[in-house]
């Protein structure tokens, strides 16, 4: 028989002006399933609280409603002071008899009558409570960050910082990301490897950062605090720990002819290459695509015929003996706690080639083809001190110093027509930042900028953009170019000044594009390979766009940078470190506690439909197989990861045999509550 | 003047802070309605709904996040499937689904929670009682 | 006939298969046959009068047709729908059994209706069927009859019923459900009531009163419509299976309208088609949701 204990709170006049406690208190006294009924001044003060605590001493109350406030407000209060009297936490539930009674109705008779429905409600409910205990799961405390961007970075060394093992996988040969192609960042035009590579250097030497470069992610099982990531080395021909870093192999490689990645594809390099002098690791990986030697095994083995050793002279030229043409790809599994997702960025390309059906190139700017118009990122390679032009602004075509540059912002960004909608967010800024750069390098050059709004709202960004209007003297015309063409040797750029209300053409030697910013390519997969969402543009999805913004919706999956929206270098360094915390409060503990609503299935008559795995957002839902004493499978039924299910109980009422039952709102509790109604 | 029974099933994180708003706000609202917390819309199975037509309530109101806004991110899609199905099929079989308010609150929309409860009430109170129903005479 | 004699025997005495589950001729009408001798395939048969859904044997909770062991079993097109359907769910490995699919020119109501094939006697199951050829058997046999004639409009019914307002439409399921005894041959005839513990046998709590008594009845067939939605094979045995003659058919027929027309889904005999049961479009239409 059931011993519940009922509490009935004035609230001083909050609940007492409009509800007769008394009275509520005493008509559920007379309930057969309560022992103990009375009405407080103040139950959540520390008196009123010991009302409860003593109640469940002196009467042994197996049960507790407290009729109070909401119980967003101090189900928690409550459930802690009867924790402390010996009664498990999840036997007590409050009745809202304030926000959604009291408050809202008038002093009559039909007030007071509601409270006590919804008080004896309560009782019903909590009589078919059961003792749950916080679920508790074990936590791998490494944190895996895939991308050595900026972000990645950031992330990994707060991680570190604070004692516990990061593992970053980077797929390039090196660290640093789009950040170490930059020249300067704005709005303090500071060196941009100068104030990464510290950081770079920081991860590649943390005793707590496993770094594994030239890597990617091939699978990721298991779930939060428990998750196996098989890791793809794939194969250098370099040993980097034997290696040096002399570069000999690089002078004697004859294979000349790549575009060089780094550079943005304005030189070349040869097929085995360190990608910057300053990589992190400084080592050269030999790119098998070029080099003489893999193409000439792959053209055997595709033909069937024996592999012949062809050039090598990297190998020759090596005194550390650090190159082998024998190995592959090497797979690696890590165990982790918690995955950070810090892929990044690509720019988006105006050519007439898309990556996706959903996107157009720009065919009135000629799709981009000639070599004099270039995107944010080649223009600064050509401002960088250690690009192609020895950090002079000079046209590709010719190697002369542009006398007149447009810089036409929003070029793919905020144009439905060519699949983008949105805003890139750091445009404005660094073609302001370009528009300076220039008329510093080139005196008495004209800056061009056509834009159709400014966006520069962080701290300092407005008086940058000024700037590069006000002292530095760029034209900012506010209007879209329609057309590029050559023509007599320059680059004919249309467009529109809409505030002067004029066409305007402007005859150029350059053209910079400040093109959108996507998400790496292969990111759908990756988020497939993870179990995370993504929006129609790859975007990774977070868990909620204000109050979630690091997480997403699969639990020990976190998000920094640009992976999950286009952000600036502050914004990233700020995400990163936020989504740090998260992973930390995650490792906070060797067993990671949660709330124990959570969904169980009831495995004898569960008919394996999986109805409810098609309901989980979550992933919540395992297969388990029942077998008899021999091994033989009997069926396989349906089996619930309480470290993974959030708690919603779709899955409930989606069983059409209610097979499943979410503890704290189960069916016999809502069953109760309905029966319990006056109706 | 008939006084309408009604059952609210709503979501914590939407419906049920709206409805604590509604309060902190003091919106004025009928004392009809009484409301049965669940974690989502999800969770809300259309047997809760015969159920409480079986125990006497003269009508139901059924209410969760926005579509996007779920706190469990898609409870409320598969909810508002489930529920067009079983909404059809109430009038197919001739219950009225008036007698049922589907509605989207979101935890900063108090007067809409208020409106949506007095709205119900006075459509309610003027179908009157919900004797038509199956076997609901002989409750215990 | 003999091309699924044929088959059959090659089947048993191969050992491919330990039953062929087909129909059969009696005194009564055509019933369900269970050939396990290949000596035996002659009872074998395929006319109008074959309206049973046998794909219902392949339920897994018929535990007694598991035991007699690896089946091959005869669908029309329209049965081969609720065999992808357990398929779909999990419930059957497509390894584990044979289809032995025969072409069709639509069935009786009854198994035991003598006379033409014609509008009146043709089953509403036949009304604007697109399967005579049967597509997810691995065997096909018998020719092509001629086109089924045109019969009884389950469309036009659930119309005829919408047209009225909705007190005569609440009296008229009031009066056909207060038959219902609560035999549940309904559900035992389903080839898609795979659930290991029905939900109406559930008691800690009762959500549906399992005894003949108007107000579970309501509840239970509300219940059996709205667990079936998108997931219903159209067959209608359960209408056939009824002792009472409860038109409770119209109530799966009206779901999957709905399911077709607000989801754009229509239960097909392709295993792999995605179900609407459990997915869900961002854009789904809410018009009833204030």
């Amino acid at each position: 028989m059931a011993r519940i204990g009922v509490f009935v709170c004035h609230c001083g006049e909050n609940i007492a002006r409009t509800v007769d406690c008394a009275a509520v208190a005493g008509s559920v006294a007379d309930h057969p399933s309560v022992v103990c009924s009375v009405d407080y001044k103040y139950m959540c003060s520390d008196p009123g609280q010991n009302l409860v605590k003593d109640a469940i001493t002196e009467h042994g109350l197996d049960g507790v409603v407290v009729a109070a406030c909401s119980p967003h407000m101090h189900l928690k209060t409550f459930r802690r002071a009867a924790s402390n009297a010996g009664l498990n936490a999840y036997l007590v539930e409050m009745a809202n008899i304030r926000e959604q009674c009291a408050w809202i109705h008038p002093r009559t008779p039909e007030t007071t009558v509601k409270a006590t429905d919804l008080v004896r409600a309560m009782v019903e409910k909590v009589k078919q409570n059961v003792p749950l205990e916080p679920i508790r799961i074990p936590v791998t405390p490494t944190a895996l960050v895939i991308g050595g961007g900026i972000a990645g970075i950031q992330a990994a060394l707060d991680i570190a910082e604070a004692g516990r093992d990061v593992i970053i996988v980077e797929k390039e040969p090196s660290l640093g990301g789009h950040m170490s192609q930059l020249s300067e960042t704005f709005p303090t035009l500071d060196c941009s490897q100068c104030i990464l590579t510290p950081r770079m250097v920081d991860a590649y030497q943390h005793p707590r950062i496993k770094l594994y470069t030239y890597s990617e992610v091939e699978k990721l099982e298991g779930y939060i605090g428990n998750f196996e990531v098989t890791i793809r080395k794939k194969g250098r021909s370099v040993d980097i720990d034997t290696c040096t870093g002399c570069g000999a192999c690089m002078e004697v490689c004859p294979s000349k002819k790549a575009l060089d990645e780094f550079d943005m594809g304005l030189r070349t390099r040869t097929a085995v290459y360190t990608p910057f002098p300053q990589a992190v690791p400084n080592k050269p990986v030999i790119d098998r695509e070029h080099c003489l030697h893999y193409k000439a095994e792959a053209r055997a083995i595709a033909r069937g015929k024996p592999v012949k050793a062809v050039c090598q002279k990297c190998a020759k030229a090596c005194a550390a003996d650090a190159i082998s043409f024998d190995g592959g790809d090497e797979l690696i599994k890590e165990k982790v706690g918690a995955v950070v997702v810090a892929t990044g960025f690509q720019l988006y390309s105006v050519a007439k080639d898309q990556p996706e059906p959903y996107l157009e190139g720009y065919g009135e700017y000629g799709y981009g083809a000639d070599p004099d118009i270039v995107d944010g990122l080649q223009f600064e390679r050509l401002a960088s001190a250690s690009g192609p032009t020895g950090g002079k602004i000079l046209c590709p075509s010719n190697g002369q110093a542009p006398k007149t540059i447009v810089f036409i912002q929003c070029t793919g960004s905020r144009d439905p027509a060519k699949g983008i909608e949105y805003c890139s967010g750091v445009c404005c800024m660094y073609t302001a930042k370009h528009a300076m750069l220039y008329q510093h390098s080139v005196h008495g050059g004209r800056a061009v900028v056509f834009y159709m709004d400014i966006r520069a709202t962080g701290k300092g960004y407005d008086a940058f953009t000024r700037r590069a209007a006000e002292e530095s003297g760029a034209e900012y015309v506010r209007g879209r170019v329609s057309a590029i063409y050559r023509a007599d040797g320059k680059l004919v750029v249309k467009g529109v000044d809409t505030l002067g209300g004029e066409p305007m053409t402007v005859q150029a030697d350059m053209v910079v594009l400040a093109t959108a910013i996507r998400p790496q390519p292969g990111i759908k997969e990756l988020a497939q390979k993870l179990s995370i969402s993504y929006d129609q543009h790859g975007f990774l999805n977070e868990a909620h766009p204000k109050l979630r913004p690091v997480e997403t919706n699969t639990a020990g999956i976190f998000l920094a940078g640009c992976s999950q929206a286009p952000r600036d270098i502050p914004d990233s360094v700020a995400m990163a470190s936020a989504t740090a915390a998260k992973v930390l409060a995650l490792f906070s503990r060797s067993e990671m506690e949660r709330e124990p609503q959570v969904a169980k299935v009831d495995q004898a008559t569960c008919s394996g439909c999986f109805h409810c795995e098609r309901a989980c957002a979550y992933g919540a839902v395992e297969h388990l197989e029942v077998k008899d004493r021999r091994g033989n499978v009997l069926r396989v039924v349906a089996q619930i990861n309480p470290g993974v299910c959030q708690g919603c109980g779709t899955c409930a009422a989606n069983c059409p045999s209610k097979s499943i039952e979410l503890d704290g709102f189960t069916d016999a509790q809502v069953f109760a509550s309905i029966q319990a109604l006056s109706l | 003047m008939f006084e309408p029974r009604i059952v609210a099933f709503v979501c914590n994180w939407c419906t049920y802070t709206g409805a604590d708003l509604a309060g902190t706000s003091r919106l004025p609202m009928a004392t009809n309605v009484r409301i049965v917390r669940l974690p989502c819309t999800g969770r809300i199975d259309p047997l809760f709904i015969v159920k409480a037509f079986e125990r006497g309530a003269d009508g139901v109101i059924v209410s969760g996040c926005h579509p996007g806004d779920c706190h469990y991110s898609e409870g409320n899609y598969h909810a508002r499937r489930r529920f067009r199905l079983f909404k059809e099929l109430m009038d197919f079989t001739g219950i009225d689904s008036d007698r049922v308010t589907f509605s989207w609150v979101s935890a900063s929309q108090g007067q809409k929670w208020a409106d949506v409860v007095n709205g119900t009430t006075e459509r309610i109170r003027a179908l009157g009682p919900f004797e038509g129903y199956p076997g609901s005479e002989e409750v215990a | 006939m003999n091309a699924l004699r044929d088959l059959a025997r090659q089947l048993l005495e191969a050992g491919e298969v330990k039953v062929v589950i087909g129909y059969e001729d009696s005194r009564r009408g055509v019933r369900p046959a269970f050939v396990s001798d290949p000596a035996d395939v002659d009872r074998l048969i395929f006319d109008a009068r074959c309206v049973h859904n046998l794909a219902t044997y392949l339920n897994p909770r018929r535990g007694h047709v598991k035991r007699l062991g690896r089946a091959a079993v005869v669908v029309k097109g329209c049965d081969a729908r609720a065999v992808a359907g357990l398929l779909r769910e999990q419930q059957i490995a497509r390894e584990d059994f044979v289809l032995i699919g025969v072409r069709c020119g639509g069935v009786f109501d009854t198994p035991d209706a003598t006379g033409p094939l014609d509008a009146a006697s043709i089953a509403p199951r036949c009304h604007g069927c697109t399967v005579r050829e049967p597509s997810l058997p691995e065997h096909v046999v018998g020719d092509l009859p001629p086109e089924p004639p045109v019969g009884r409009d389950l469309d036009a019914e659930v119309a005829r019923l919408m047209a009225m307002p909705a007190a005569e439409r609440l009296a008229f399921w009031n009066r056909e459900l207060a038959k219902c005894v609560r035999c549940y041959a309904c559900r035992q005839v389903c080839p898609l009531c795979v659930c290991e513990r029905c939900i109406v046998d559930k008691t800690q709590p009762r959500w549906i009163e399992p005894s003949a008594h108007t107000r579970g009845n309501l509840a239970w067939h509300l219940t059996r419509a709205q667990h079936l939605a998108g997931r219903c094979s159209g067959c209608s045995e359960c209408e056939r299976a009824c002792p009472e003659g409860i038109p409770i058919h119209l109530l799966n027929h009206f779901l999957a309208g709905v399911v077709r027309d607000a989801f754009d889904h229509v239960v097909g005999d392709d295993p792999d088609a995605p179900a609407p049961v459990g997915a869900f479009r961002k854009d789904d239409a809410e018009e009833f949701i204030v």
